[in-house]
């Protein structure tokens, strides 16, 4: 039982797995919301390259706060660079370290919802909602299953961090914390594709 | 009888292609200048390349686990030294 003890694939019969059976079914959950979001990219391609001007004409008032949401992004790539860390502390058995990388990355993740959700706000004073035609449709469509994803995410870190807290991780029994940092880095890595889609170009 | 239905079902659809809103259905095959064309077709391409994608992501990161795993194991000393 000493062998692999890092991941602990090993089986109660000592036959060793290539991957354990909760990180390969987070990778095939990953690849069904790679699949959703690539649908939803799929669709805002159709509105974007099938539209003559970007925003359309009848929303050209319309300001995304590009500015704002560029430094949000840097927020969440930060709590990707801490998830890391705490993945690293846990491996050395490093509880306390753990524990704070863990709560950092959860406190800039709910940065960038607060941040997110009061832009929104903005928006939505100006007028520019759900129904602001494509442009309106797509932007909170898209934006908002991501913040959706974070906020799960965010979730999840909870738990993991409670687990934490409890002393229910150690350096051979830490899969909770690797499976949440594969989901954590999915949600990091997916923003800035769509920030680079839909604020940039 | 099954060869008969399957004759009507691909001779309907040879006609099909007869009829110009038929194939209009089909965006690749409109005006090319289009810019909905364009939109379509970039989506369809994108989208058509997904599932090898995701398929190579998982597959590379399940291999990776294990090479890095079997990498871990050979560089593992014999005692019970939990490398902290």
């Amino acid at each position: 039982m000493n062998e692999l003890e890092h991941t602990s694939y090993t089986s109660t019969e000592g036959e060793n797995r290539p991957i354990s059976n909760a990180r390969l079914a987070v990778l095939v959950l990953l690849g069904a919301e790679i699949m959703f979001f690539a649908g939803l990219i799929g669709t805002f391609l159709v509105f974007r390259l099938g539209s003559t001007t970007w925003p359309p004409a009848s929303q050209v008032d319309v300001r995304l706060p590009v500015g704002v949401t560029g430094l949000n992004t840097i927020v969440l790539l930060l709590s990707g660079f801490t998830m890391f860390k705490a993945q690293q502390a846990i491996r050395q058995g490093l509880q306390n370290a753990l524990r704070n990388r863990l709560f950092l990355t959860g406190l800039l993740g709910v940065i960038f919802l607060a941040v997110q959700g009061y832009e929104w706000v903005r928006l939505v004073h100006h007028g520019f909602t759900l129904s602001s035609g494509v442009y309106g449709s797509i932007f909170y469509v898209l934006i908002g299953c991501h913040a959706l994803h974070v906020l799960v995410a965010v979730f999840w870190l909870l738990a993991v961090f409670i687990g934490a807290t409890a002393g229910r991780f150690s350096v051979d029994r830490h899969v909770g914390v690797e499976v949440c940092a594969i989901y954590w880095a999915f949600v990091v890595l997916l923003w800035p594709i769509l920030y680079v889609l839909v604020y940039l170009i | 009888m099954m060869w008969r239905y399957f004759s009507l079902i691909v001779g309907m659809m040879v006609l099909s292609t007869f009829i110009p809103t038929v194939v209009d259905a089909c965006p690749s095959c409109k005006t090319i200048d289009d810019p909905i064309v364009q939109g379509f077709k970039w989506s369809i391409l994108f989208l058509m390349a997904m599932p090898y994608i995701v398929s190579g992501l998982i597959g590379g990161s399940v291999f990776y686990i294990y090479k890095h795993s079997h990498r871990t194991n050979n560089h593992k000393p014999s005692s019970n030294v939990k490398g902290v």
